[in-house]
């Protein structure tokens, strides 16, 4: 595993990132984990666009590429699970405004998937044009509200 | 009638910004006759091309329609270094400004507020009344459209709104029972987003939720579908894509117009009789700085020294209730369910002087929940789907919005490095939280954790202070009557040059607790009444330019 440059990745980078997906957001139900479920590539796509999204991504790669457990063993993928969530859990705590913004795209990107937002309920895709149905306000509910004194603070 | 070319125009009013202030100003002059040209860096930015009806919206809340220039890094954006700040500075440039990405919730300042010093010792009284300011206040709800409802005992009664309340919602109707069971005040919000139609075009609101992102029925009150179409309409000429680069004096250091960048990075000169200052609390005291000339060598208007001190901005802190059942709160326009001002006056009893709001807020969409929200993130690993079923519509938050007093020493500067895309200098952001205003926060802090526990809350988290959240950007070229101690007068006019005004959060004294831009709005439309009725000479025959 080699350092990222630009926010690129190499066929390795992408299978070591599937497997980090894998780790961040692990299979559920009939679902895949989010590795599994091929995310590597949009992840990386959407990165490129944005530079901070493009930094934090490129520096949790490089990060997990330093790491000296994984060098050890011959690379992220080639630790077991339990080394793979430590490793995952010193880049978090050694780069914590880097690993943030790349969880945060990580968890974008899986609740954008179809499978992902029926299975937590979220029937409506986008917000528009559908919107969503709340009763019109009552002004029974203001019954004891209305009851108080006006208590603002006057002045001259 | 006649017709000009815009390099020979001059302009009666040149007006720098076409967001909340700039818009409202553009309108009121222009209905007055007199002839009005608005600079815009930003473009128009249409409701059909909102992100609310793309299948990634959420992730376009976080780069290309955040709310921090410094993440979404447009080509009309400027880069603000907030090295030295634990608030980030929040702000849009297009037509419509950073009424564009607000949620619309519309309160009042309270008649305490223009008395602090009176009242408090603490800053100065402003030069005016609430009472002087409520026609004002009226007229900007009839044009931006309020929904609400009269009666609350909180604030002076006020007219009649143009339309209902919003729907409470499920997540609503919950917190409302915790408030009555303590006997706090609470009542529904101002808000400036339609309940029912109101206005040429504007649908009401479908509660889609995050009306932050901008609103594609044109719902909510951004000043690009209320005051931008009658103001050019009257034949305002607003330009956008055009990047203010100094305001000109002569040599007696009257303003004479701007120099800009136009869309196409040529050098241009807008002449004009006055100037109207309306970038924000931080791109006006960046333009004043950046105008040093012989006759003003500390910047524009500024032999006070004052212009970019005492900036304010509202520090939230947001605690969140975690509900047993699903509310669905994502359903309604996130900052607009309902308020409390039970804390809002000064109460000696307490450590500390003025007070706070609480503004219920929503959740949001599937990766907003998960992202965490007010909150921190979701964990990641084995315990991720748990601990995202817990959250999943049953958050509802409480904004704590507590009044930041003025301190000289926050600040905004010029940045001797950064530079935005036209190579002119960034602002530089130094603020520090005080002493008052953290003491004033923790005191919201362990109410709104009482209340929330009474609306039946199972787990509650703090977030002791929002670091997103510098949406209001305030007082960085004061009002008031001694020119040693501000930068303008009770009307928005430069103490320094009378020709120049400034209509937006910058004129500020005291912030208040309550989201400031009704008050802004309200200041503007009286700075152009001034205008109109006692600088008539400032107004030329009529011609007409066309608006690019």
């Amino acid at each position: 595993m080699s350092p990222v440059e630009g926010g690129r990745l190499t066929d390795a980078d992408r299978t070591t990132l599937s497997t980090v997906l894998d780790r961040l957001i692990p299979a559920v139900d009939d679902l895949p984990g989010a590795g599994k479920m091929g995310l590597a590539r949009e992840i990386e796509t959407r990165a490129r666009r944005n530079r901070r999204l493009r930094s934090s991504l490129t520096a949790v790669m490089d990060a997990l590429s330093l790491d000296l457990s994984a060098h050890a063993a011959g690379g992220f993928n080639a630790l077991d699970t339990d080394a793979q969530i430590e490793a995952l859990e010193i880049v978090e705590s050694s780069i914590p405004d880097q690993f943030a913004p790349f969880l945060q795209l990580v968890y974008t990107i899986y609740y954008m998937q179809d499978a992902v937002l029926k299975r937590v309920g979220w029937t409506t895709g986008a917000v528009q044009p559908a919107g969503f149905d709340v009763e019109p306000f009552d002004e029974t509910i203001l019954a004891n509200a209305r009851q108080r004194e006006p208590f603002w603070r006057k002045t001259e | 009638m006649s017709q000009t070319s815009q390099e020979d125009q001059i302009a009666d009013v040149l007006i720098i910004g076409a967001g909340a202030s700039g818009a409202a100003v553009a309108w009121k002059l222009s209905e007055a006759g007199f002839n009005v040209v608005c600079l815009e860096q930003g473009r128009w930015v249409r409701p059909e091309n909102y992100v609310t009806g793309d299948a990634d919206w959420e992730l376009r809340a976080l780069t290309d329609w955040s709310f921090d220039p410094n993440v979404r890094q447009r080509p009309e954006d400027y880069p603000v270094n907030g090295a030295n700040t634990p608030i980030t500075p929040l702000m849009f440039n297009a037509v419509g400004g950073s009424t564009i990405h607000w949620t619309a919730h519309t309160p009042r300042f309270h008649p305490s507020d223009f008395r602090v010093k009176s009242l408090d010792d603490v800053a100065a009284d402003w030069p005016l009344t609430y009472f002087d300011l409520e026609p004002f206040y009226d007229l900007n709800d009839e044009m931006m459209g309020c929904s609400g409802i009269s009666g609350d005992p909180a604030n002076p009664t006020r007219s009649p709104r143009q339309m209902p309340p919003l729907g409470l919602g499920e997540d609503g109707k919950k917190l409302v029972a915790g408030f009555e069971k303590l006997g706090w005040h609470w009542w529904p919000s101002d808000s400036y987003v339609n309940s029912v139609p109101y206005g040429e075009g504007r649908g009401a609101c479908n509660y889609c939720g995050p009306n932050g992102l901008g609103c594609k029925v044109k719902a909510k009150g951004s000043t690009d579908v209320t005051y931008w179409p009658h103001a050019i309409e009257n034949g305002v000429a607003l330009r956008t894509r055009c990047r203010v680069t100094r305001v000109t004096v002569d040599e007696d250091g009257k303003a004479t117009g701007a120099d800009y960048l136009d869309r196409n990075g040529r050098l241009r000169h807008q002449a004009a009789k006055s100037v109207v200052l309306a970038a924000n609390g931080i791109g006006t005291p960046r333009l004043m700085l950046m105008s040093k000339s012989d006759a003003h060598p500390e910047g524009l208007a500024n032999s006070s020294g004052l212009v970019g001190k005492n900036l304010m901005f509202h520090p939230y802190a947001v605690v969140m209730g975690l509900f047993p059942e699903s509310l669905e709160s994502w359903k309604g326009p996130q900052g607009n369910i309902f308020m409390s001002q039970e804390f809002y006056e000064t109460d000696q009893s307490k450590d500390f002087v003025r007070g706070y709001s609480y503004q219920i807020v929503r959740s949001s969409g599937p990766a907003w929940h998960a992202r965490g929200g007010f909150d921190g993130p979701v964990p990641w690993g084995e315990n991720h789907h748990d601990a995202f079923a817990n959250r999943f519509g049953k958050a509802i938050g409480i904004a704590v919005i507590g009044e930041d007093l003025p301190e000289e020493h926050n600040t905004v500067s010029l940045d001797e490095q950064l530079v935005d895309g036209s190579d002119l200098p960034a602002p530089k952001i130094d603020y520090t939280l005080s002493t008052n205003s953290r003491r004033l926060l923790d005191d919201g802090i362990a109410n709104a954790q009482k209340v929330l526990k009474a609306a039946g809350a199972i787990d509650v988290s703090v977030n002791p202070l929002l670091k997103a959240g510098g949406w209001h950007l305030m007082g960085t070229a004061r009002m008031g009557t001694n020119p040693a101690e501000s930068v303008v007068n009770e009307w928005g006019q430069a103490h320094d040059i009378d020709n120049v005004f400034i209509v937006d959060g910058s004129v500020l004294i005291t912030g208040g607790a309550v989201n400031p831009t009704p008050t802004i709005q309200a200041l503007a439309l009286r700075t152009a009444d001034y205008i109109v009725r006692e600088r008539s000479e400032l107004k030329s025959e009529p011609t007409q330019v066309v608006s690019e």
